[in-house]
């Protein structure tokens, strides 16, 4: 079937299988790879964009589902290829990466959290992240990207 | 406050801006031009003869390019402890005379698409004759037990610790304690799953692999394949997570290099996370019987005992595992009457081997819990019991390892202080509240494979100043390439930003056995000095003949060459290069540097040896709430303790601090690897529990920064021990907390609620 979906601010047109997932349209296809699906059943949340505004498991998202949405992946965060988002630039110097993988779905999960409460309690952030699986972090220094992260924000957003 | 430029202060890893863009391409983002998919039929049986395979069917099916089974191969098996244990290499690449596991690769394919590919393993036809199997250690070890290998009893490697006299030292103990503890499986859960991509080309074949070893892909490759190692070329790209479990050849690798030449088309194996729980490799099952003695005074007057780890159908590395469950201990305590003897055993589960701890993590909680229940035998504080019997600096253990610089009894003192440990210890009305402590040591390195552990380093500094260095180790996320980095930038005094690393390419860098054993700031770090060193020489004598001075004026600070007695006379880095490479030099500079640890081999027999020629101590102290109604346990927070010599890059360490306690908190209270019958009971992350965010305690890491001599400007290798200690100092605090001791992991509430029943009043 025909869908027309937005990713990180461009426009497509295309024709998808009915059964086609979002993450495989997203790394196949458009060949964004930054977004990863290590478990493909929705327990690891690697596979997390943001999907109009709210953050989703692509791996468990059908593509045709997507038809007129607008999806932002990693790529698609900062405002260009030089440059880093808030958020981004705190898990960096946070030491919050280590393999990296986790880190795209863990940096869109903040993204929503930060977007839906930008004044998060630590416990919050916790919650917020619980759908994410980092095996090499142990989470401490994501947590405190997320801290630096959300008082970086608030002081643009000011 | 030191004296370093570089060294000792946190910067973020160089590859991390790559990684938050989603930039960093992993071999599981990698495609090629007419890739095909592998995919492998299995073995739905646990123990049986291969009377035939037939694959005419699926081979007639439309996009299937090829499929390879035992007739396919040269028969040639392999392992990983190759060097100590050569009789230990047991393993086909492909099922060739039987099966041992549910799951072991019977045929690969490769398929236009992951569905035909699945559709033709379906059409492959395998004749078995079944033969009984066994699937719990202590029962394969009974004279009748199925024969899984050729090995007598189904024990592959029996290894001993052995020192003194048990019955003096017991003679002379005031209190003898005997304990079983049973540990169990646990899964490495990288997020990468195994990938691997092969390409051949004219006779040679490429392999992109999500590894930790690229060399010991590239030694078994040509092994099985019956190739030259030139013909080989293992490229590790980015690597999403390792523990331990991408170490060695797996099947996925040969047979992604096979089926790529017998299909003349690239091929790309992606295994499942199903495959991952299951099929690849997992910690070992052990079983610790002991009986300990101590005097009154304090002193460990013996130990002795058995250990049996269920090392599944295939030895992988669980003899050096199992090895270096039982000579921790040596490093640890002084020891003066041990009798220990270790077995692997072979059963008809899937493949136990290496994962982050490396047997620590099993023996930590056995021989710890055990020094607590002595400790509170004859009524002394565990602490100060520790202290009593730790290991000191320039010691030799019962076993030969030669400890140098040693923080032990450091890390102990200080954690004890900052937990405020005799205060809390004393406290008698903290119902439900406990404290706990337990430490660990370990290597940086052993030869595990090989009858070196070389690792070389190539550094050129270009006309324009840039430092490119040629690494062999593997960065697999724990930031080996930004420590690289820092080493190099600290002996030549230049800023980070002009270094780029090259790594872990079998071709364009040298040789170095892969990240494992705690070793890569250590040996890799060591051999990347050295090529610094050589290149700062190299600059060096061109400047001291430029300005007419003995070399030993030049030296290097922040960006700049100075004469150390007239400091007006300077130039800068980049100038200097330039000179170099001037018309009146025409010299480049390229430095090369090697490091082999001098270490002692280790005598099988008695298990005399000398394994690394360092060892890095800590000491952990773990504060608990248990609820008496419910049995639910809640780790409070976690002291660490750590003597690491010298933190190179502080912020990678406390990472690689939590990280490692991470995966002891899993193992101490979720992570259970099941099998019933040889198949796996929870192999999803819906089933097997890893902890998430919430379930993180909040961590005080302490560095013990002890200097060591033989480390790369002092530093020591730790990225895997803070987890050795973990599961015993939490069994303590819940002893300390509620007086019940929890005996085996994971340390479930049921455990618990049934301790406090069985609890005598």
């Amino acid at each position: 079937m025909n869908i027309k979906i937005k990713v990180n601010s461009k426009n497509y047109e295309l024709e998808v299988e009915p059964n086609l997932l979002l993450v495989e349209l997203l790394r196949d296809r458009l060949l964004l790879t930054g977004t990863k699906n290590a478990c493909n059943s929705g327990e690891c949340g690697s596979c997390t964009v943001i999907m109009n505004g709210k953050s989703i498991l692509s791996c468990l998202t059908l593509a045709c589902d997507c038809d007129g949405a607008e999806i932002l992946t990693i790529e698609g965060l900062a405002e260009s290829d030089n440059s880093l988002h808030p958020i981004q630039e705190a898990f960096v110097n946070k030491g919050a990466i280590q393999c990296g993988f986790c880190t795209p779905g863990m940096i869109l999960s903040t993204k929503y959290l930060l977007d839906t409460n930008p004044n998060p309690t630590e416990e919050e952030i916790k919650q917020g992240l619980t759908g994410n699986i980092c095996r090499c972090t142990g989470y401490v220094k994501i947590i405190e990207a997320v801290k630096d992260a959300a008082e970086k924000l608030r002081i643009l957003n000011e | 406050m030191n004296e370093f430029l570089s060294v000792g202060k946190s910067v973020p890893y160089i590859d991390a801006k790559d990684k938050s863009r989603g930039q960093a391409i992993y071999t599981f983002d990698m495609k090629l031009p007419g890739m095909l998919v592998g995919k492998f039929l299995r073995s739905a049986h646990a123990h049986a003869i291969i009377k035939n395979i037939n694959t005419a069917k699926a081979l007639k099916l439309k996009g299937v390019h090829a499929i390879i089974t035992r007739d396919d191969t040269h028969k040639i098996k392999y392992g990983s402890n190759s060097y100590f244990f050569p009789f230990t290499d047991d393993q086909y690449p492909l099922a060739t005379d039987k099966v041992r596991y549910i799951g072991e690769e019977v045929a690969a394919v490769c398929a236009e698409t992951e569905e035909i590919a699945e559709e033709a393993i379906k059409l492959i036809e395998v004749e078995y004759e079944i033969l009984p199997a066994v699937f719990d250690p202590i029962l394969a070890m009974k004279p009748d037990a199925p024969k899984i290998q050729s090995s007598r009893n189904n024990v592959a490697v029996m290894i001993p610790a052995l020192a003194g006299d048990v019955d003096k030292g017991f003679a002379h103990s005031d209190y003898i304690c005997e304990a079983e503890f049973k540990l169990p499986s646990q899964a490495h859960v990288s997020l990468e799953p195994h990938v691997a991509l092969a390409k051949y080309e004219e006779g040679k074949i490429t392999l992109w692999a999500s590894t930790q070893a690229p060399f010991r892909i590239r030694e078994n490759l040509a092994k099985t394949l019956k190739m030259d190692q030139k013909d080989i070329r293992v490229i590790k790209p980015h690597v999403g997570g390792g523990f331990g479990g991408k170490l060695e050849m797996l099947p996925l690798d040969f047979c992604a290099c096979l089926l790529a030449k017998k299909s003349g088309r690239p091929v790309k194996f992606c295994l499942s996370r199903e495959e991952e729980f299951l099929y690849t490799r997992r910690k070992h099952p052990m079983i610790f019987k002991l009986k300990a003695g101590a005097s009154r005074d304090g002193k460990i007057q013996a130990i002795s005992g058995e250990v049996i780890a269920d090392g599944g159908a295939y030895c992988s590395y669980g003899p050096t595992v199992v090895a270096a469950a039982i000579m921790r201990i040596g490093m640890v305590y002084k020891l003066e009457n041990v009798k220990i003897f270790g077995y692997r055993v072979y059963t008809n589960n899937p493949i136990s081997g290496a994962i982050r701890g490396f047997g620590g993590a099993q023996s930590g909680f056995a021989f710890e819990s055990l020094m607590d229940m002595l400790a509170c035998g004859i009524g002394m504080d565990g602490a100060e019991f520790r202290m009593r019997n730790a290991t000191d600096p320039n010691f030799t253990a019962f076993n030969g390892m030669e400890i140098t610089s040693n923080g032990l009894k450091d890390c102990i003192k200080l954690a004890c202080e900052k937990t405020e440990w005799k205060k809390l210890k004393q406290d008698k009305n903290k119902e439900g509240f406990g404290i706990g402590i337990a430490i660990a040591a370990d290597v940086m390195g052993s030869k595990m494979y090989k009858s070196h552990e070389s690792a070389g380093t190539v550094i050129r500094i270009e006309e324009d100043g840039s430092v490119i260095i040629f690494t062999g180790s593997a960065d697999i996320g724990q930031g080996s390439n930004t420590t690289m980095a820092i080493i190099a930038a600290e002996v030549l005094g230049i800023d980070l930003s002009r270094i780029r690393v090259v790594a872990a390419d079998t071709e364009t860098t040298p040789f170095d056995t892969g990240s494992f054993a705690s070793r890569v700031t250590f040996i890799s770090g060591n051999a990347t000095k050295r090529a610094a060193e050589d290149a700062r020489k190299q600059i060096d004598e061109i400047v001291a003949k430029h300005w007419n001075l003995p070399i030993e004026r030049i030296v290097h600070k922040k960006e700049l060459i100075v004469d150390r007695d007239n400091e007006y006379n300077q130039m800068s880095f980049l100038d200097a290069v330039k000179l170099c490479y001037s018309f009146d030099f025409g010299k480049m500079i390229i430095g090369r540097g090697v490091y082999n640890p001098p270490t002692k081999p280790v005598d099988l027999r008695t298990g005399k040896g000398n394994v690394s020629a360092g060892y890095s101590f800590e000491a952990q102290i773990v504060s608990v709430h248990v609820d008496k109604e419910t049995g639910k346990v809640t780790i409070l927070d976690i002291t660490d303790a750590h003597d690491i010599g010298r933190a190179i890059n502080p912020i990678a360490v406390e990472g690689q601090i939590e990280g490692s306690l991470y995966l002891g908190i899993g193992y101490t209270l979720w992570e259970d690897l099941k099998f019933k019958d040889g198949i796996g009971i929870n192999p999803t992350l819906f089933s097997y529990r890893v902890p998430r965010s919430t379930d993180m305690p909040p961590i005080n890491s302490i560095f013990v920064e002890t200097d060591d001599k033989e480390g790369p400007y002092g530093a020591k290798g730790m990225a895997e021990s803070a987890l050795l200690p973990t599961s015993a100092a939490v069994a303590n605090a819940i002893y300390d907390a509620v007086g019940v001791r929890i005996t085996s992991l994971p340390i479930t509430p049921e455990k618990i609620l049934q301790a406090l029943k069985n609890k005598p009043v």
